[in-house]
Order: C-alpha cells, then sequence, then structure tokens
C-alpha cells in the first residue's frame, strides 16, 4: 500500500481549515462534511431538519418523475408562506380602518413589502395547484392502497384546510376585490341546509361581511388553520415513515 | 412492543430491500434541495414581474358585476347556475371529499400500488375517463346556458318552435312545459316542522309544500345527472371489459372528476362574464359596480 507523503497545505486548504475546523463552526456542526456512507446515515438521524427522512429509500423513489417532488414542494410553499406571512404580519392590522391602507402601504413604502406580498399571494395559489397535482400523484401511483389508507384521509384533510387557508388569506387585503369573493364564496356556505344560515353567521360573526368578519378570517389565518395543518402534516409525514416508506409495487 | 400496535389483519408494510436502497443523503437531499430552489427562484422572478392585484377598498355599497369567489371556489360557483344552491355549494362538494377520502377502504387490493398507472388498461381508462369528463361537462355547460339550441337555430336553422322549446335548457322545463297548477305545490309534510323553514320567515307553518317543477330542475335532474352519467360511463367500460375491478371503477371515476373539476374552474374562472353570462375570455370585462352607482358620491 502507497502511503501518499503529506504535501505543503496550499493557502485555499488553510483557509477552509480556518473557517470550517475552528471552534466556533464546530460548535455548531459538530462533524465535517459527512463523506462516508455511516457519517451521511448519522447526519439525516441525528439531525433535527433532516430526520424527518428515514436514512435510506428505496432506489425507485428519488427518480424524480416518480413524484415529482409534488408533496415536498407543498410543504415547501407552507413554509414559504410562513415566512413571508410573518413579515407580512408585522404590519398589517386587520381592521376595517387600517387594513386596506396597511396592504397599500406595505406595497409603497415598505422596504421590498411589495414582494413579500408577492410572494405570498403567488406561493398560495402554487401551493393549492400543487397540493392537487400531489393528490393526484398519489392516486395514479395507486399509493393509497393498504396500508397507506390513512394516510390518503389526511390527506384530503390536509386539502381542504389548503383551501381554507387560502380562502380565509383572501379577504385580509379588504379591497373589492376581498370583499366580494368572500360574499360569495360565504354565501355558498349559508346555502347549506338546516347548518347553512348558522354556520355562515359563526364564519362572518354577523349577517354580512364586516368588521368582525376580517378579525375571524385573520384569527384563522395566521393561527388557527396553520395550526391544524401543522398537526396533520406531521401527522402526514410520520405515517409515511411508519406504512414503510412510499409504495412500491409488490 | 412496537410490532404489536403496528400489527393489523389487513396490511403491514412492505419488508424493506435493503440492496435496493440509496442514501438519502446525498440522494434525495440533493434533490429536494434543487427543487425548493428552482421554485423559490421562479416564484421570486414571477413576484418581480408580476404584482398582486389590490383594487378599491372594499365598499358593500358597490357591487362588482360579475362578482366572483377565489378562483379554486368558482367551479362550485359554475355549479351553482345549474341547479339548488345548497346543493352545488355545500352537498355535492361534501359528499365528493367523503367519497374520495372513503377510496382506499372501497379498493382494498393491493395491486397496483408505487407505479404510475400501474394496472392494465390504466392509461386507456384515464385518457377515456378524462375525455368524457371534459366533453360531457362541456356540453352540459352549453346546453344549459342555452348555447347549443341557439346554434342550432343560428349557424344551421334548426328550431325546435314552441313545442321543443322546453329543451332548451334545464329550467325551460320548468317554466316552457304546461304543468298543472297542483304539482306546484304539493303538501308533503301534513304536520308542523319549522327546521325546514330556514330562520326568519316568522310565524308558525303548518304544512310543507314542493313545488315540483321547481324540484325537478333545481333538484332531481342535475342529481340524476351527477350520479347517472358516472355510473352510466363506469357501466360501460365494465361492459366494454376495460374495467374490470374496484382499482379501474376509481380510475374512471377519478380522471372523469378531475376533467370535469378542471372545465368547471376554468369555465367560472374565464368564461364567464357579466351577469354570469357565458362569454369567450377576451370579452370578459367586469363593470366595478352597479351602472349609476358610482363610488365616492
Ligand atoms: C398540505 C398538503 C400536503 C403535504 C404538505 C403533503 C406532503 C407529502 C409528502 C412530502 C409526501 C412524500 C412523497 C411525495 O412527496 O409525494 C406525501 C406522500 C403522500 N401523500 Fe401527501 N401531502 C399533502 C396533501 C396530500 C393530499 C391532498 C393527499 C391525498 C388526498 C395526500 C396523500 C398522500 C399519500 C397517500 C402519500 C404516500 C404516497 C406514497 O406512499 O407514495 N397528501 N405527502
Amino acid at each position: 500500500m502507497a502511503v501518499e507523503s503529506p504535501t505543503k497545505p496550499t493557502i485555499a486548504d488553510k483557509i477552509y481549515d480556518k473557517m470550517f475546523h475552528n471552534y466556533v463552526w464546530k460548535s455548531i456542526f459538530r462533524t465535517g462534511y459527512p463523506n462516508t456512507p455511516r457519517n451521511q446515515m448519522l447526519v439525516v438521524a441525528t439531525n433535527v431538519f433532516l430526520h424527518l427522512h428515514p436514512t435510506r429509500i428505496h432506489r425507485t423513489h428519488v427518480k424524480i418523475t416518480h413524484t415529482y417532488c409534488l408533496g415536498g414542494l407543498s410543504f415547501f410553499m407552507f413554509l414559504g408562506l410562513t415566512v413571508t406571512g410573518i413579515l407580512l404580519m408585522f404590519y398589517y392590522v386587520p381592521s376595517v380602518e387600517r387594513a386596506y391602507l396597511d396592504i397599500q402601504n406595505i406595497t409603497t413604502t415598505v422596504q421590498f413589502g411589495q414582494l413579500m406580498r408577492n410572494m405570498h399571494r403567488w406561493m398560495a395559489h402554487a401551493m393549492v395547484i400543487l397540493v392537487f397535482m400531489h393528490m393526484m400523484r398519489v392516486f395514479y401511483t395507486g399509493a393509497y392502497k393498504p396500508p397507506r389508507e390513512f394516510n390518503w384521509v389526511v390527506g384530503v384533510i390536509l386539502l381542504v384546510l389548503t383551501f381554507l387557508l387560502s380562502f380565509t388569506g383572501y379577504l385580509l387585503p379588504w379591497d373589492q376585490l376581498a370583499f366580494w369573493a368572500i360574499t360569495v364564496g360565504t354565501n355558498i356556505a349559508g346555502s347549506a341546509p338546516v347548518l347553512g344560515p348558522k354556520t355562515r353567521f359563526w364564519l362572518l360573526g354577523g349577517f354580512e361581511v364586516g368588521p368582525d368578519s376580517l378579525i375571524r378570517f385573520y384569527t384563522l389565518h395566521v393561527i388557527g388553520l396553520p395550526l391544524l395543518a401543522a398537526i396533520f402534516m406531521a401527522v402526514h409525514f410520520w405515517r409515511i415513515r411508519r406504512d414503510g416508506g412510499l409504495a412500491r409495487p409488490l | 412492543m412496537a410490532t404489536a400496535v403496528v400489527a393489523r389483519p389487513v396490511a403491514r408494510p412492505q419488508a424493506r430491500a435493503r440492496d435496493e436502497e440509496v442514501l438519502v443523503w446525498p440522494d434525495l437531499v440533493f434533490i429536494e434541495f434543487i427543487a425548493a430552489l428552482v421554485f423559490t427562484i421562479t416564484l421570486f422572478f414571477l413576484s418581480v414581474v408580476v404584482n398582486a392585484p389590490l383594487l378599491d377598498q372594499a365598499n358593500a355599497d358597490v357591487t362588482p358585476n360579475p362578482s366572483k369567489a377565489p378562483w379554486y371556489l368558482l367551479n362550485l360557483q359554475e355549479l351553482l347556475l345549474h341547479m339548488n344552491a345548497a346543493m352545488a355549494g355545500i352537498i355535492i362538494p361534501t359528499v365528493w371529499l367523503i367519497i374520495m377520502g372513503a377510496f382506499p377502504y372501497f379498493d382494498r387490493d393491493t395491486e397496483g400500488q408505487g407505479a404510475w398507472f400501474n394496472t392494465e388498461g390504466a392509461v386507456k381508462i384515464t385518457i377515456v375517463a378524462g375525455a368524457i369528463g371534459f366533453f360531457g361537462t362541456w356540453l352540459l355547460i352549453l346546453w344549459d346556458s342555452g348555447k347549443i339550441a341557439f346554434f342550432l337555430n343560428d349557424w344551421f336553422g334548426i328550431t325546435g318552435g314552441d313545442t321543443f322549446r322546453f329543451l332548451e335548457n334545464v329550467r325551460s322545463m320548468q317554466s316552457q312545459l304546461p304543468w298543472p297548477e297542483w304539482s306546484k305545490s304539493i303538501t308533503y309534510l301534513p304536520f308542523n316542522l319549522r327546521l325546514l323553514d330556514g330562520t326568519g320567515s316568522g310565524g308558525p307553518t303548518t304544512f310543507q309544500h314542493l313545488d315540483f317543477p321547481g324540484w325537478l330542475v333545481e333538484q332531481a335532474i342535475p342529481i340524476a345527472v351527477l350520479v347517472g352519467l358516472p355510473t352510466l360511463m363506469i357501466y360501460g367500460m365494465w361492459r366494454a371489459g376495460w374495467v374490470m375491478n374496484r382499482r379501474d371503477a376509481l380510475l374512471a371515476l377519478f380522471s372523469g372528476f378531475v376533467a370535469a373539476y378542471g372545465v368547471l374552474t376554468l369555465t367560472g374562472t374565464a368564461f364567464r362574464g357579466q351577469g354570469q353570462e357565458l362569454v369567450f375570455p377576451w370579452e370578459l370585462k367586469v363593470s366595478e359596480g352597479i351602472p349609476g352607482q358610482e363610488p365616492g358620491h
């Protein structure tokens, strides 16, 4: 076995060493880049963000054309919406007097405000589309079949929650588009037999869209529904692991 | 032990095939990273180029025409034009979500899972059911908005005269047939049930009356169409030897749904103009308020 004689470290090696092998860096990342299979599995199993994954996964499931990453991207949209949503919350007050002016302010005077609002809006649309497409991919790959029955049900609940999240957000700009879309939408809810009028009243906090509706939609949009969605997503992801990873042919 | 919790009579997770497995780091984490990056960049540029809409401040006195729900609800708003509001807005979506949630409990066969269209004839069923859903929904919308009668008359000079006027669309069956008076008010509940009266109508009710022609066009025919046509399609495919098991039936049902859902959403979004008239997308205009009632006076 030939042993390489140590060469003098280049300047690049030295910089690399200074950056990634110093005391502070190592206090954050306890190991260097995981370049052996053992370390790569360890990093997935022990990192708080990565350990949602198994350490190893069936060969066919990393093919892009199997999932088109649709579920993962739905989740990514959810994360992005949380980030941009929190930024918007700094400036937005859900009162009839302020809501519209605040949105105007965000788009005109707030630094990067227009960008944040646009990102939030387009990501919301993207999420609805991605979740629906994810459902189609799960269906056409037959992935709802046993033992994944319940995870499909959790998925249907997530689909409804995604619609509701988007719907409650739609009112918040308090412009004509928002006001009348929610009027039409809640009229639909109000037409339900027996429970309809009550449901509509409860949703709107009154007989028509007004200040009380705004605060209700806001509360549902920024905390109630995201919390529920996060819980169901946690179950969804956990179930994928418990059901033996993604479905594959028998 | 954990196995005691996992064990179920029906299905357990498959045994792992370790020699077929790859490492999540780097194989999967890398793909996820790229996918997230591509979406971030795309949405970033979209957001730089296209601004989110912001119209005038909300004003309960100025109704835009047409007023539309958010786009993903326009399929329901479109249904609303064709039938009873409670049915279109609540009952149909709720029932469909329940049906969809029940898919795995109906089709319990584990065969054909884990790969795209992994059963015999799956692609064929999907394409044909999708096409039927697509064209069928379009035809129904065209018919119910009276466009088919209009085209027949305008382009081919075919007219049914007064005799066949009731076939123009669903509602003309209510208005153009000589219904006897009694059929418009049939007493069906000979006791007091105020629950069915809705809220705020005041005063005690004694009887429930059925407007039969109204019930026919608002509820009976739509239900018959929504249940009947898919059933007919699946039955036909079964007779033709295409649909051979529950998975095949679901493939046909789901594909038909996706197509119909798409057409309804698209129609509601791009083909409904003022007064919810059927128009071409390039003719679609929104008037920002009731004419003669401009805001700010
Ligand atoms: C907020 C919405 C959702 C999120 C974030 C989400 C996320 C995910 C992710 C990350 C996966 C892993 C595989 C993949 O990416 O395709 C997955 C799998 C799965 N999802 Fe979802 N999902 C959502 C909604 C849905 C819906 C609407 C359904 C069905 C009605 C569904 C049913 C399933 C099933 C059955 C699997 C297992 C697939 C398999 O074994 O191949 N999910 N989901």
